[in-house]
């Protein structure tokens, strides 16, 4: 980042990127969508390369170039790791492509630019959620330090990722484990004295200290979101499954305890300390709560998900942890079983028509019955491009759980906010991994309802009819799905309304 | 590493970076004065050397004629109204230096040093600054059509090849620059005394997402 001497200038890498067309490769078929755009699997034709496209939306003219994609291009420009996903390029398309219809405004930047990404097969949520998914003690070691690997680099590169969650961990067929979703993250200076935006990660993965409103904050955040998905794939479910703020902070006392000076010195400072304060003093019980793990696994879980930052264990100090060196150890990644890839042709044609015909009935539903509007959907996310994208994307319910567990979504989701609940509240968008019922009759892929059986959402009955809208959810306005986070959370929308979701499904 | 800014901000005190964002015409960080007049000598002399041309690279940002208003107003102007740290200012030269060293062919001249400071100032900015307007008021402040802004957004983007990135040691040599053209140009006798300067005759305060409130300039970019 020195300033360049121009005898020192590279002149033949210019222009590097933006120089391409769009038109070098071509698209096979859309693997996600989200507010950002959609995502494409694709082949570079010179080259025969299977490569993932994120489509970066220009359509909001106010906006300009998303700054969530300046974001994630200027630092995914610096990080070069194994565990880190590669950005390998951006290109352009010049004119309307024809899979979409022409910008009326004749804008012709509108829509143009793809960030082009290395392919991953799958991600953490949607393998974890496929049906009969049982991973093994070395197998979960083994991403574990990948994740571990990943989140160091980027930490001793100083950029704090701010949105680990198992969808945005993609991983390949080689068993390689990468960070995606830049969108959040940002680069951080060591001396912690910037005062940074707290509305970042998503809810469940949220640590207690930005949920206290903490604006000075390190590489730990990172770490507590690491410990959830550590215990998650330990437990089987998500662990701290909050709806909003003040129960995402309850349910995290109920099994660490409630924080005081003695353990956390200092959080009485922290600005929302008195709104949240605890009414009654919970003891930490959070070896009771997993005493069935693994003894080496719990003391580097009960390090991770500690309270207080500036305790919480580091990236570098969590893989030196005994549970890495201890029977069994991590396996090789290339030793872990391939799954098979989750885009074949036909699931994607089942997917559209299903995604017609509910779009049809559920224009019906929602002129006849109003129960609809409490969903979360895009229409009521207040994006001047919400309704425009309702044709391709109509479910905002209705077709969530056909793109569950859909590798791929990763790359687009929804970003302007990871603000509170990306998921619907109702808890427990699906974390039921291994979950006996999970999938039935619908494959990992969500094709079909689903279990009827799922826990029981807080919101998800249909006797709450016209039930509040979840502003409180969605500060930003942003549709809490996209992708994979809709995958999870249909589970409960969809089992509070299965019913008229059965007559969807055809 | 943005945050670098910050530590530029603790010790660069003759810039006046750390002023309030909030518009006070006395307080001009004089950060704004020493950029326009940095760039004021090298549009004269690069417009003299290339009879106007930018080169091919910035052509984008060519316009027709260049604008009435002058560089030291149009830069406080663009402080005036999207309140961005005086940071910006500093994050849009180095923006504007780093393009100039890539495309060797190209030169900031009047034809397009007003297009080229807006965008680099907006994107300087967005990448800053939590709190930043959008692009549809960073244009009606800086004279162009929304579209165009958002055209010039990217070109700009484009030709720093998503090299937005600013570490504090680079934010510091710059600074230190401004500093030194400062201390060679007596800048700092040339700044208005405190409390006699442009008055503030129109609006102070900006509510967001009003894009009516800065009056538009024509100044035909």
């Amino acid at each position: 980042m020195a300033i360049a001497a121009p005898e020192q200038l590279n002149i033949t890498e210019i222009p590097a990127w933006g120089s391409r067309s769009v038109d070098c490769f071509e698209k096979l078929e859309q693997i996600g969508e989200g507010t950002y755009g959609q995502v494409y699997m694709a082949r570079e034709i010179k080259t025969g390369e299977i490569v993932a496209l994120k489509k970066i939306r220009m359509d909001n003219e106010r906006e300009g170039f998303p700054i969530t994609a300046i974001r994630e291009i200027k630092i995914l420009k610096k990080l070069h790791h194994e565990n880190v996903i590669k950005l390998k390029e951006i290109v352009t398309s010049t004119g309307p492509e024809k899979d979409e219809p022409p910008a009326p405004d004749g804008n012709k930047y509108r829509g143009g630019i793809y960030m082009v990404f290395e392919y991953m097969d799958h991600d953490l949520t949607g393998l974890a959620d496929r049906p009969g998914m049982r991973f093994s003690v070395a197998q979960i070691k083994c991403y574990m330090r990948q994740l571990l690997t990943g989140l160091h680099y980027c930490h001793v590169n100083q950029v704090l990722h701010r949105d680990i969650k198992g969808s945005n961990l993609l991983i390949d067929n080689e068993g390689n484990l990468k960070l995606a979703d830049f969108g959040l993250a940002r680069s951080f200076s060591s001396d912690h004295n910037a005062n940074l935006t707290n509305r970042v990660i998503t809810l469940w993965y949220r640590p207690p200290e930005l949920l206290l409103g903490t604006t000075k904050y390190g590489p730990a955040v990172d770490m507590w979101s690491v410990g959830c998905i550590f215990a998650e794939l330990l437990n089987g479910k998500p662990v701290f499954p909050g709806k909003d703020e003040p129960e995402q902070l309850n349910k995290i006392f109920d099994i660490c305890g409630t924080p005081s000076e003695e353990i956390w010195p200092g959080v009485s400072k922290i600005p929302w300390y008195n709104n949240f304060k605890p009414s009654r003093v919970i003891k930490r019980r959070l070896r009771e709560h997993f005493r069935h793990f693994d003894r080496h696994a719990l003391d580097l879980l009960d390090k991770m998900l500690t309270l207080d930052p500036s305790q919480r264990i580091s990236a570098k100090d969590a893989l030196d942890a005994e549970y890495f060196w201890t029977d069994p150890l991590p396996c090789d990644p290339k030793s872990l079983p391939k799954y098979e890839s989750s885009h074949e042709f036909q699931t994607k044609k089942k997917r559209q028509q299903q995604r017609q015909h509910e779009e049809n009935s559920k224009r019906q539903k929602q002129q006849h019955n109003q129960q609809h509007s409490r969903l979360p959907p895009i229409q009521q996310s207040g994006h001047a491009h919400a309704q425009m994208r309702v044709g391709q994307n109509p479910p905002a319910h209705g077709g969530q759980p056909q793109v569950a567990g859909v590798p791929g979504h990763h790359y687009g989701k929804p970003r302007p906010s990871a603000g509170p609940g990306r998921y619907p509240p109702g808890g427990n968008p699906s974390g039921n991994y291994n979950h006996p019922n999970r999938g039935q009759g619908s494959g990992g892929y969500g094709t079909g309802p689903c279990p009827p059986q799922g826990r029981a959402p807080p919101y998800g009955s249909s006797s709450m009819p016209g039930a509040a809208p979840r502003g409180p959810n969605y500060p930003h306005g942003a549709p809490p799905y996209g992708t994979s986070a809709a995958g999870r959370g249909s589970s409960n929308i969809m089992s509070g309304n299965r019913n008229q979701q059965y007559n969807w499904q055809q | 590493m943005l945050s670098g800014a910050s530590g530029g901000d603790r010790q660069h005190h003759q810039l006046r970076l750390t002023e309030p964002s909030s518009y006070d015409s006395s307080t001009t960080p004089r950060v704004l004065t020493v950029l326009s007049c940095v760039l004021e000598k090298l549009v004269a002399r690069n417009d003299q050397l290339s009879g106007g041309s930018g080169g091919k690279s910035l052509s984008a940002f060519h316009g027709v004629r260049s604008p009435a208003i002058g560089l030291d107003k149009y830069v406080e102007r663009i402080y005036k109204y999207t309140s961005c740290s005086p940071s910006c200012f500093v994050v849009a030269f180095v923006y504007i230096d780093r393009l100039l060293h890539r495309y060797p062919d190209s030169l900031v001249v009047s034809l397009n040093v007003h297009r080229l400071l807006v965008t680099s100032v907006m994107i300087a900015s967005k990448i800053l600054d939590d709190e930043h307007y959008n692009n549809a008021f960073y244009a009606r402040v800086g004279g162009v059509s929304n579209p165009e802004l958002n055209k010039l957004e990217l070109e700009l983007l484009f030709l720093l090849d998503f090299n937005v990135t600013v570490s504090s040691r680079v934010f510091e040599s710059y600074c230190q620059h401004l500093e030194k053209e400062m201390l060679c140009n007596g800048i700092s006798e040339r700044l208005p005394a405190p409390g006699i300067t442009i008055s503030v005759d129109d609006v102070t305060e900006i509510p967001v997402e009003d894009p009516q409130t800065p009056p538009s300039i024509l100044v035909d970019l």
